[in-house]
């Protein structure tokens, strides 16, 4: 089969037509977005299928702008028209009360994020802490004791063996498996220094060539 | 203090009853933005606060009367909370309906006189007055003279409201 990749120039072609839109240059609805799914069609093949699914994605995002434009510029037809034509029906109270149903937005207006407090935050965060501070070396004190960073043992085994529980049942699996739920960095870090003691106490082994997991 | 801090500041910012956010002139000309492709950096820099508001349940709009960005809860969190600034009050809301079919037929304004008849009821001063109060609308007593100001365009999602008309419509069609 031939190697052929089209996928960056046509990804390419849809950023300058987005961005030609984005300037007013191009009008979406006179434009034609054929030619494009046309190429997508002609040159795809299983060699080009992952990189030709984000051109994919590209061009059908353009079509779903041009829609919404087709759908703005139906209804901005009549819409004068459709008012009085309802108003001619002599509607009650109650069913020009429900044609609002649905369509109250609920604004987010904050008074207090006030321009002031964001430049004296700018202020003190730029230059109260700005101080005059003096670095001084420190002397040695001789002591009897040895001093060492203690971390609570039981507590975080506990921690570990709660990650390796929790871990177990999706094992074996890709290493970012592991991780694929976690949003927070923080919980992602933590997770992962479990996971190297529990590499390093042999609950869970690695196989580098198929990045994965398994007991 | 940085690009988006300072949007989300003028997108929020509630500078009148009814006036909320910022047009894309004054939010280029606050951050300093003069080159060429201004539009473009306008456009990247809204989509990606974007981003970042959606697991916040908030989304940028567009007032088009006014020409304003603000910002708006998204429809999950508007139907949550009931939005409606009518609820229990169905006379205010006719009157308004009313007055913005006016308005649109008349290309702006909307005589008093033309909005009784289409409300087919004789009293609507006291409508008028309180939608005033809220912010909706402008009582002009030298013509007698109706304007809507641009709140209606932050509170109300007119392309939904056409939705609802059209439907009604159809429905009394068949």
């Amino acid at each position: 089969m031939e190697e052929i990749d089209f996928s960056e120039k046509i990804n390419k072609k849809i950023e300058d037509i987005k961005e030609e839109v984005l300037l007013g240059k191009i009008n979406l609805l006179e434009f034609e977005l054929l030619p494009i799914f046309s190429d997508i069609k002609d040159s795809l093949n299983t060699f080009n299928i992952k990189n030709y699914s984000k051109s994919f994605i590209n061009v059908c995002e353009l079509l779903d702008r041009k829609f919404e434009e087709l759908r703005n510029l139906l209804n901005s037809l009549d819409i004068e028209k459709r008012f009085i034509e309802f108003m001619k029906k002599n509607p009650n109270e109650k069913e020009m009360y429900d044609i609002f149903t649905g369509c109250w937005n609920f604004n987010f207006e904050i008074e207090p994020l006030s321009y002031n407090f964001l430049e004296y935050a700018l202020d003190r965060f730029c230059k109260e802490k700005d101080l005059d501070f003096a670095i001084e070396h420190l002397d040695k004190e001789k002591s009897d004791y040895q001093f060492l960073l203690e971390i609570p043992k039981l507590k975080f085994t506990e921690k570990v063996n709660e990650f390796f529980e929790e871990i177990k049942n999706i094992l074996p699996c890709n290493f970012e498996e592991v991780f694929e739920n976690e949003i927070d960095q923080i919980n992602i870090y933590e997770k992962f220094v479990y996971l190297l003691h529990l590499l390093q106490l042999g609950k869970i082994k690695y196989q580098r060539e198929t990045n994965s997991l398994y007991i | 203090m940085n690009e988006m801090s300072i949007l989300m500041h003028l997108l929020s910012k509630k500078r009148s009853a009814y006036q909320i956010g910022a047009t894309e002139e004054e939010i280029l000309d606050i951050l300093n933005v003069k080159n060429k492709n201004k539009s473009i950096y306008f456009q990247n820099l809204i989509v990606g606060l974007s981003n970042y508001l959606i697991p916040l349940g908030l989304q940028i709009k567009f007032n088009s009367l006014n020409l304003h960005w603000y910002l708006s809860s998204d429809k999950e969190i508007t139907e949550l909370i009931s939005a409606n600034p009518f609820e229990g009050k169905p006379s205010l809301a006719a009157t308004l309906l009313c007055t913005l079919t006016s308005c649109l037929k008349n290309s702006g304004s909307a005589p008093i006189q033309e909005i009784r008849n289409l409300r087919n009821k004789k009293d609507i001063m006291s409508d008028l007055k309180e939608l005033e109060k809220e912010g909706y609308l402008i009582i002009d007593k030298t013509t007698y003279q109706i304007h809507l100001t641009p709140l209606i365009g932050y509170k109300l999602d007119l392309h939904k409201l056409l939705i609802n008309l059209s439907l009604k419509l159809k429905e009394s069609k068949i």
